[in-house]
């Protein structure tokens, strides 16, 4: 699994969204301390955090649903997703709304940063963290200036059974 | 001002089609699908020149329609014209009874229709 | 006559599909309750609906057979004639063919004359020693057509109207002055004799006559036409003084339509052909004209001649030609209209009158636009964003109809299926308020007729057989409709035989479809039926089993993107559950809380909620907790429980028990409170997330906030499940 992690990393990256020198553009944001991005083209809007109602009988990580415009939204808690601890909601907490597999959902961040292009050549396979973070969320990381980036793969973090049903058929 | 019709009939397309030829002929016209209804909607005593009835209907027939309204002090004298058919001379004669002006005979067209009216509306 | 109407025949077409159904439905109930005169009356005023509105579209045949079958009903009503099952019988069979006929006045389709003429006469045939003789004559006796008499005449007039003419809205000076526009009025003369004293006179009474004279070159009939509304009541006389000859100019030709051969008068504006007008104005004898006309060739024959083009393509041409004609008929009959509920038209206003106001606060924002006003506008803005979103939905529900639709032709189609198969079915509909996208509606109605043959047909047993089963001499059929899960489902259950496990297996072997010893559930081996060309049928009836059907139900209920499942027990019976997916529903929800969360109940579902005495509720070792409910133990589910809730309440005696029922099957929920009926839009958890066991959809609440649907099923599920566990 790990050796081929790498290869497979670099060939999904030539899917986001290239800017013009070649690279893509991600928008960033906080989980405590780290960075991570999300391929801007994957993103519909930012919204300021407001009131889920829970969903009975769902892992912990789905927060609950939301009403965007009329359409029931489910809302991720990424860091409950990524085993961080949960901390209070700030002004600065917001809901990054993005498309996975044409599902819209909310993933729940500590506050957006920025909007960074990362050429092609600035991002490498993901490192063995251990146990703390599952890097088969991840594409890669990606080195902007002088930070560093864990750029996520929205679509194998967000398609799964807990998400999208896709094998559980509970009906 | 435009004169004021109250046509009464269950069946949508025959009142669809007095309403479209009292309308065409300049007046406004009030719809009701059967005797209760008109009498709910005229009952604040709304100005009428004349009523066009049927005479077979549900909750309120066009006889008990038509004494109901000559019951009223503003419909005491108001031309009322009820719609029979050809073989129905006991009912006609009823309506009569009850106070009915006229009677148009099914099926009719829109010149019987106005002529008939013209008859019993002042012009 | 029907030109000025035509415009309205679309109109009367679909009002008459809806009287054939009252009438028919009528017809059915009055079998069951003979006596019932409001039935009676309710029925007649469809047919005298028809009978009218057909009359005034020319539609001669519909209004004559319409009559006859009135003639009849006014006989049943007026208890001159007792409702047999014979009769009862000759009018749904009427009724039948009415129905051709209409549709023949519809589209042009071919009537069988044969059974219109043996209705008829059995119709009138029925009526007959009970109809007054002087009815007939009354209707065929038409007014003679009066005859042009060419002279003017003078007559006298001496009219005394009746005293009460005012009182029937009639007034003396409109019919004097009708016989003005008749001719020349002279010599009026108004007579007083009968006026009494001023004190004692009645304002409402008329007490004068008139005498006059007039001349007219109309004839008698039509001066006399002018009194018609008060002949019968007035004294008149009306009495011929002198003749004058006038000249007729050209009134001979005007008046009168020849009918030579088979010409038939021009339409209406249409111009004439060239040819008719030169034989009119004699410059060509009809003889050389119709030889002309015989040389004449067509546009395909000459282009033939030509070598412009084969004669097979012509013949190609005309095809298309006559089936494009064909199309844009059938295309013009078929143009579709929706009745709607005026509540939800109302409902729309008022939302386009919210919409309003919000754009008003809008625009009023923009003017005097600050940015500290931001939040201000976010807000407005949002409000826009909820009214614009309300409002497509409800537009989108205007679509929406009840199903009973789609069931109403199963009465007729039961009572039909038991008399040939000589079973004794009775149907029992429920759910008809259930509203279904319209085209739904329409593509939903074979399957379900399909399905309630299958049931007659080989579900249940002859009454014999039953007997011998110990089951009652009458099988039901029973329709159903209900929300459940986020869809619509529609069960059609029997309680026959059952499907036959053995015999499906032998057969679905002969057929190649399964190996000898292939090991298979009963559902794989139920779902054999719904292969192509499938019959267990030991015989093949009129009704079903031409082994053609099952699957093509299967299919169409994939078109709507559905499933269809069964269910059978061997001697109990059958049930086929439709389960169709709503992308848009309303439904009547009750609104509960538990510990801070809102959940919606089906209201369809609640029979009823109770605050329990804590002697009513056991706890069974195996069983979990029971309420007693009118000496029924039903199961509690404590809502916070199955879905991890923090409640208010955790004993019973202290919350809200709500007694549940879907499929005939109950379970009681616990919740800490009823917070109010509401209606509510169902909105689809799939689209984003998944299913979720126990809900049913979600909605969006008057907060703008998600509140969830339970779905009762899916509770008795997980019910079931955890009962042994909380024991």
């Amino acid at each position: 699994m790990a050796a081929a992690q790498p290869e497979t990393a670099m060939k999904d990256l030539h899917q986001p969204s290239e800017s013009a020198t070649g690279g893509s553009q991600f928008l960033t944001f906080n989980l405590g301390e780290e960075l991570y991005g999300v391929d801007i083209l994957r993103v519909q809007e930012i919204k300021g955090y407001t009131a889920v109602t829970k969903i009975p009988n769902t892992p912990s990580y789905v927060k609950g649903v939301l009403n965007l415009r009329g359409t029931i939204v489910p809302i991720v808690e990424l860091r409950t997703k990524f085993g961080m601890p949960t901390i209070e909601y700030t002004m600065v907490t917001v809901i990054i709304v993005v498309v996975v597999k044409e599902k819209v959902m909310g993933l729940v961040v500590d506050g957006v940063s920025d909007v960074l292009d990362i050429d092609k050549k600035d991002v490498q396979a993901p490192p063995n963290f251990g146990a703390r973070i599952n890097v088969s969320f991840m594409n890669g990381i990606g080195k902007s200036g002088d930070k560093l980036v864990a750029l996520l793969d929205i679509d194998r973090m967000l398609s799964g059974e807990d998400m999208q049903g896709v094998a559980a058929a509970a009906a | 001002m435009s004169r004021i019709a109250l046509v009464v009939d269950d069946s949508r397309t025959m009142r669809q089609m007095v309403a479209f030829t009292l309308t065409n002929a300049g007046f406004t016209v009030i719809e009701a699908e059967d005797g209760k209804d008109a009498v709910r909607k005229v009952e604040a005593g709304t100005k009428l020149d004349i009523v066009v009835t049927d005479l077979n209907m549900p909750e309120m027939d066009g006889i008990t329609l038509i004494k109901e309204l000559r019951r009223l002090t503003a419909y005491k004298f108001t031309p009322i014209l009820m719609l029979t058919t050809e073989s129905a001379q006991e009912k006609k004669k009823e309506g009569k009874e009850a106070g009915a002006t006229g009677w148009i005979v099914k099926p009719f067209n829109p010149d019987v229709l106005l002529k008939t009216i013209a008859k019993v509306l002042p012009a | 006559m029907s030109n000025e109407f035509a415009q309205f025949q679309d109109a009367f077409f679909e009002e008459a599909a809806e009287h054939l159904a009252v009438i028919e439905e009528g017809l059915l109930q009055l079998e069951q309750h003979p006596e019932d005169l409001d039935l009676l009356n309710k029925i007649f005023r469809s047919a005298h609906s028809i009978k009218g509105a057909s009359g005034m579209f020319g539609f001669n045949a519909v209004a004559q057979f319409t009559h006859k079958m009135e003639t009849l009903l006014d006989l049943l009503r007026n208890g001159q004639a007792a409702v047999s099952s014979t009769i009862a019988d000759l009018l749904l069979k009427s009724t039948d063919c009415l129905k051709t006929l209409i549709d023949a006045a519809k589209s042009g389709t071919p009537v069988d004359n044969e059974t219109v003429q043996r209705l008829t006469v059995e119709l009138a045939a029925a009526s007959a020693g009970n109809v007054p003789a002087a009815r007939h004559a009354s209707e065929s006796a038409k007014v003679a057509p009066a005859v042009p008499t060419g002279k003017a005449q003078s007559y006298a007039i001496n009219w005394t109207p009746p005293e009460w003419l005012f009182q029937r809205g009639l007034d003396p000076l409109q019919v004097i002055k009708e016989l003005g526009d008749l001719g020349t009025l002279s010599q009026v003369a108004v007579d007083v004799s009968r006026l009494p004293d001023l004190a004692e006179i009645d304002p409402e009474r008329c007490y004068l006559s008139w005498s006059m004279r007039l001349k007219t070159g109309k004839d008698r009939q039509v001066v006399e036409a002018v009194f018609d509304f008060v002949r019968e009541d007035s004294v008149l006389t009306i009495e011929e003084c002198e003749t004058l000859s006038v000249k007729r100019e050209g009134l001979e030709s005007g008046n009168e339509i020849r009918f030579t051969n088979d010409e038939r008068p021009s339409e209406s504006g249409a111009a004439k052909p060239l040819g008719e007008i030169l034989v009119e104005s004699g410059v060509v004898s009809r003889a050389a004209l119709d030889e002309a006309l015989a040389q004449q060739k067509r546009v395909g024959e000459i282009l033939i001649e030509q070598h412009a083009a084969s004669p097979q393509q012509v013949e190609q041409a005309l095809q298309k030609q006559r089936q494009q004609e064909a199309t844009s008929q059938s295309k013009k009959a078929d143009t579709a209209s929706i009745r709607v509920d005026t509540a939800k038209i109302d409902k729309l206003i008022n939302l386009v009158g919210e919409l309003v106001i919000t754009q008003s606060m809008l625009s009023d924002l923009g003017t005097r636009f600050e940015m500290s006003q931001i939040h201000v506008l976010l807000e407005r803005m949002a409000q826009l964003e909820r009214n614009t979103r309300e409002i497509q939905e409800r537009v989108m529900s205007i679509r929406m109809l009840p199903i009973g639709t789609a069931f109403s032709r199963f009465p007729r189609l039961v009572r039909d299926l038991s008399a040939k198969a000589g079973k004794k079915i009775q149907l029992i509909l429920s759910g008809e308020e259930t509203e279904l996208d319209k085209t739904v509606i329409e593509s939903i109605g074979d399957p379900l007729t399909h399905l309630v043959r299958n049931s007659a047909d080989h579900g249940l047993e002859t009454p014999e057989v039953r007997l011998d089963d110990n089951k009652p001499e009458v099988g039901t059929i029973r329709l159903n409709a209900f929300h459940e899960g986020g869809n619509i489902c529609i069960t059609v259950e029997d309680d026959g035989r059952g499907l036959d496990r053995e015999k499906i297996l032998a057969k679905a072997a002969k057929q190649g479809l399964i190996a000898e010893n292939e090991k298979l559930s009963d559902d794989q081996i139920w779902s054999m039926i719904f292969k192509p060309g499938f019959s267990t049928a030991d015989k093949i009836t009129d009704i079903s089993g031409r082994g053609v059907g099952m699957d093509v139900v299967k299919r169409n209920i994939e078109n709507l993107s559905g499933t269809i499942s069964i269910k059978t027990e061997k001697g109990k019976g059958t049930r086929f559950t439709l389960k169709l997916p709503l992308t848009l529903a309303i439904i009547e929800g009750m609104m509960v809380r538990v510990g801070r969360e809102t959940y919606i109940v089906p209201l369809l579902s609640i029979l009823e909620s109770l605050q329990p005495r804590p002697e009513s509720v056991k706890t069974v070792i195996g069983k979990g907790e029971l309420i007693n409910v009118r000496n029924t133990y039903l199961p509690i589910v404590r809502l916070y429980e199955v879905f991890s809730l923090q409640p208010e309440h955790t004993d019973p005696t202290k919350g809200i028990l709500l007694i549940l029922e879907t499929e005939g099957e109950r379970v009681v929920v616990m919740v800490d409170e009823i917070l109010g009926q509401q209606q509510v839009v169902i909105k689809s958890m799939e689209q984003n997330f998944r299913k979720v066991e126990g809900i049913a959809g979600a909605t969006i609440l008057g907060d703008g906030t998600v509140g969830f649907i339970l779905d009762v099923r899916g509770l008795m599920e997980i019910a079931c499940r955890e009962a042994p566990l909380v024991a």
